[in-house]
């Protein structure tokens, strides 16, 4: 993937906040990809998760922002048990997602459920799925 | 022995077998689940940036009413539920400041007496007193498989099993770890005890795909399916779940699975309390089996035990 390095002061305040959020070090990811090896949902993105902090260590938030990847991780932690950096990328996620636009329209809202499917699903499926993606 | 449970939300309305299975299997180990006063949702998620405090409110008041009405343990079956309490349960032990920040929030609830109606208010700082337990650790280390093997009413005779952990009760490892995250035994261990032989199979902790069966259900549907395949290829007759989403996403998703993946022959799925329940010599009409989408009233055939289990 091509990308054009940018290095300013907005790009070390989106590394500074993805860290301070997450209260991971990005920068301790060497990209070995055992993430995105073991990631259930990598088939589906557009961006592997190794790709995503590789675009965060680099200040890149535009693409990292757009990525549909964001919204595909299921916080199930796989790719924490088996990073050798001990990197919580779940956390590096839900970091990303943190600093998106607040006025920006849900990813996933309740609108977009039908009151058929809204009956049939688990209590808890509503409620993390909400949490995780909705404002 | 009583002990203080808490269900969630889930368990209460749309997957009530594995609420009740619970209760009817420990009644007969003679354990007595308790319900904290006025429990709430714990929220399903763990907020896992530093600055979703809030999150943390629900779990931490559930826990401080299990302190405060004298309980040192809580028990869960849901794996969402025991993630959020166990984790945020942790933060308040171990970082100040979220214990400093979240106790302040809820220093000023104010709790109305049933009877009485009377207010009060102020609250005393809930420093992580209790200790979350998920129901499967409860049964190894409180209760012990030598006391269920004791108890046991009917043979499942070897029945073949595939154990399914899912995500939340194994990882992160540094602070759900109910086991070895890459290794488990906890879940194959109790199969064990309760006469089910558990099937190895390289996709018992891979993700359901979990949440996003709801804003992408197709991709929760191939990661159920991957599960679901490598569980009957390694010659499994069921799968045990202890979630209810992965409950969910195996059962009530597998026509759904059986439309995009033709080879997929179907595999009833079950909750362990359900396994548990049935070979301590509960009623068939209890374990909530009308709840399956895939039925599974054909795994519990009546075998009474007929030997004495070494």
């Amino acid at each position: 993937m091509r990308v054009k390095l940018k290095s300013g002061r907005d790009q070390r305040k989106f590394i500074q906040r993805i860290e301070e959020l997450s209260g991971e070090n990005v920068f301790a990811c060497y990209q070995c990809g055992r993430c995105s090896a073991g990631c259930p949902m990598a088939p589906e993105m557009d961006l592997l998760p190794n790709q995503i902090i590789r675009l965060v260590q680099m200040g890149l938030d535009e693409e990292v922002l757009r990525s549909r990847t964001l919204f595909l991780c299921a916080s199930c932690f796989t790719c924490e048990s088996r990073c050798p950096k001990g990197i919580d990328l779940a956390r590096v996620m839900e970091a990303v997602r943190h600093v998106l636009d607040p006025k920006g329209k849900d990813a996933f809202g309740p609108g977009e459920i039908s009151p058929e499917l809204a009956q049939e699903l688990p209590q808890q499926v509503l409620v993390s799925i909400f949490r995780k993606f909705a404002k | 022995m009583k002990i203080h449970y808490y269900p969630g939300c889930t368990l209460k309305q749309k997957m009530t077998a594995l609420d009740i299975s619970a209760r009817k299997a420990m009644e007969r180990l003679d354990v007595e689940l308790v319900e904290p006063e006025g429990w709430s949702c714990c929220g399903a998620e763990y907020p896992l940036t530093e600055e979703k405090i809030v999150g943390l409110a629900a779990p931490i008041r559930v826990l401080r009413q299990v302190r405060d009405e004298g309980g040192d343990v809580l028990v869960t079956t849901c794996s969402f539920c025991f993630a959020v309490l166990k984790r945020a349960n942790k933060a308040v032990q171990d970082d100040p400041l979220k214990h400093k920040r979240i106790n302040a929030y809820l220093r000023d609830d104010i709790q109305i007496d049933p009877l009485t109606k009377e207010r009060t208010t102020g609250f005393e700082d809930y420093n992580g007193e209790v200790k979350v337990l998920h129901l499967l650790e409860f049964l190894r280390d409180r209760v012990g498989y030598p006391k269920i093997r004791e108890r046991l009413k009917r043979d499942l005779k070897g029945l073949a099993v595939a154990p399914y952990y899912g995500c939340r009760i194994l990882r992160p490892r540094g602070e759900m770890a109910v086991d070895e995250p890459d290794s488990p035994r906890l879940f194959e261990e109790f199969l064990g005890a309760v006469g089910c032989s558990a099937v190895d199979y390289p996709f018992k902790q891979e993700c359901c795909g979990s949440y996003v069966s709801v804003s992408l259900p197709a991709a929760a549907t191939e990661a159920s399916y991957r599960i679901l395949r490598s569980a009957a290829m390694a010659g499994a007759k069921a799968v045990a779940v202890s979630c209810p989403l992965c409950f969910y996403n195996m059962d009530h998703r597998q026509e759904a699975i059986k439309e995009a993946f033709l080879d997929f022959p179907g595999l009833p799925v079950v909750f362990f309390t359900q396994l548990l329940a049935w070979a301590l010599g509960v009623d068939k009409s209890l374990l909530g089996l009308g709840e399956h989408a895939v039925p599974a009233d054909g795994l519990f055939t009546e075998i009474p035990l007929t030997e004495v289990r070494p």
